[in-house]
């Protein structure tokens, strides 16, 4: 499977899950994602599905507090007027929690699938214009660089005694140095980087030559796995 | 329009707004935090507003395409940041000398901040009222769960409940958002500003 199809196929999946109003419909679209995964990934699956139950879990969580525990029913019963049941609340938020699980399992999923190929050689596959490749490539670049300044700052302004490595008051009156220290820091390695550094290095230049390579053609495997999404999408449409 | 230094603040941004969203999302603050690097990007490029508006959504798109890696449910809200890019571009720009006046005007700073913000706020608010309502019921995995809860509770409609939600946090969020932009913009050397200028032909032919 390439890159493209994969995403192709994660849309068709997204698209369907969104349509897909009931249980039934969400739990075939479940089960395809699931025969997805362990024919692509095998035991990677279970590495999906934890991650997909992390992310769903706070969500899942809040959404039970607001609809079953604080308000007691359903938005249809709340619509209609009627005073509404727990049940018919906790049916809405299963139907919604279900729904979006499966989105991050088949996001996950797809990630996982290309989870040996670098952030860059992904992008390099990627059928989309060179100047979006290109603006991948850099912002990952540059949440790198914002990370590494975060650590680089922070330990400077906790010798300095401007912050302390925990929760105070002084963090809460003193936090915006740190942020500007930040973009400080970050504003120099780029005035850095365009003046001298790329130039020097041709850095740019390369980068565009390497993006610019053609996408790998679209395989079997993106064909076979693309229809099998519509059919699954249909058949959820029609339990 | 997308010169090099300006493809460098572009992804510079989306990586701003990456990188504070991701935190703010992670620890489950009440607010978002999630567009500094949008509405920077538009005071960085304000002196040509068509210019500062493509680049502000292209950084915003940027960073939620990345942010599928850690959310998976933020690219719901593409249209939202959208808005954020338009109001940027168009009006919170428009106070650019205000923001990097020397010595500062504290009350025409901070009125201008509050004014944009809110502005900013209300019209992201009506655009992810109806994303929250449809896709996610209601109720996100950020803290405005709690506010959502309350109005639904005096019996308002999920879609009521979910704009009247985004109204009441979404202006707070953005004030807050307009105000860190706005020092930020004016923490920046010129040298910077200058640089993000589109070049003139005699520049380029040396």
């Amino acid at each position: 499977m390439t890159p493209n199809g994969a995403i192709i196929f994660a849309a068709i999946v997204v698209v369907g899950a969104m349509l897909s109003g009931d249980l039934a419909g969400l739990a075939a679209l479940a089960l395809f994602s699931l025969a997805f995964g362990a024919i692509e990934l095998r035991g990677r699956t279970l590495r999906a599905l934890a991650w997909s139950a992390a992310i769903m879990a706070p969500l899942a969580a809040f959404m039970a507090i607001v609809w079953i525990g604080v308000v007691g029913r359903s938005p249809a019963e709340i619509a209609a007027g009627v005073p509404g049941t727990r049940a018919a609340a906790l049916m809405h938020v299963a139907v919604i929690c279900i729904r979006l699980f499966l989105i991050a399992l088949v996001i996950q999923l797809v990630i996982l699938r290309f989870a040996d190929m670098t952030p860059l050689a992904f992008t390099r596959a990627l059928r989309a214009p060179v100047v979006l490749k290109k603006l991948i490539a850099l912002t990952l670049s540059w949440i790198d660089t914002i990370l590494h300044a975060v650590d680089r700052s922070r330990t400077a302004l906790i010798t300095a005694g401007v912050i302390t490595p925990r929760f105070s008051v002084k963090n809460t009156a003193n936090g915006w140095v740190l942020v500007q220290t930040v973009w400080l820091s970050v504003i120099t390695i780029a005035l850095g980087r365009l003046r001298d550094k790329w130039p020097a290095e041709n850095t740019l230049a390369r980068l565009d030559e390497a993006l610019a390579a053609p996408a790998p053609p679209f395989r079997r495997g993106d064909g076979v796995w693309i229809a099998a999404a519509i059919a699954a999408v249909a058949a959820a449409k029609v339990v | 329009m997308l010169t090099t230094p300006r493809l460098i603040v572009i992804a510079l941004c989306a990586a701003l707004n990456f990188s504070i969203g991701t935190i703010v999302y992670l620890i489950k603050l009440p607010i978002y935090l999630d567009s500094i690097g949008t509405i920077l990007c538009a005071l960085l490029l304000a002196s040509d507003r068509k210019v500062a508006f493509v680049c502000a959504w292209l950084a915003a798109t940027v960073s939620t395409v990345i942010s599928i890696l850690i959310n998976p449910f933020i690219p719901w809200f593409a249209l939202t940041d959208m808005t954020i890019a338009l109001v940027s571009a168009f009006a919170t720009s428009t106070a650019v000398a205000i923001f990097r006046a020397r010595p500062m005007h504290a009350g025409a700073f901070v009125g201008r901040v509050v004014l944009y913000g809110v502005l900013t706020g209300i019209a992201a608010g009506i655009v992810s009222a109806l994303i929250v309502a449809y896709v996610f019921g209601g109720v996100t995995g950020s803290g405005s769960a709690a506010i959502v809860a309350f109005y639904l509770r005096l019996g308002f409609t999920v879609e009521t409940a979910s704009l009247l939600s985004g109204l009441t946090i979404e202006p707070i969020d953005k004030t807050l958002q307009v105000l860190l932009a706005a020092l930020l913009y004016r923490a920046t050397p010129r040298d910077f500003l200058v640089m993000l200028q589109a070049p003139t032909p005699a520049a380029e032919a040396r």
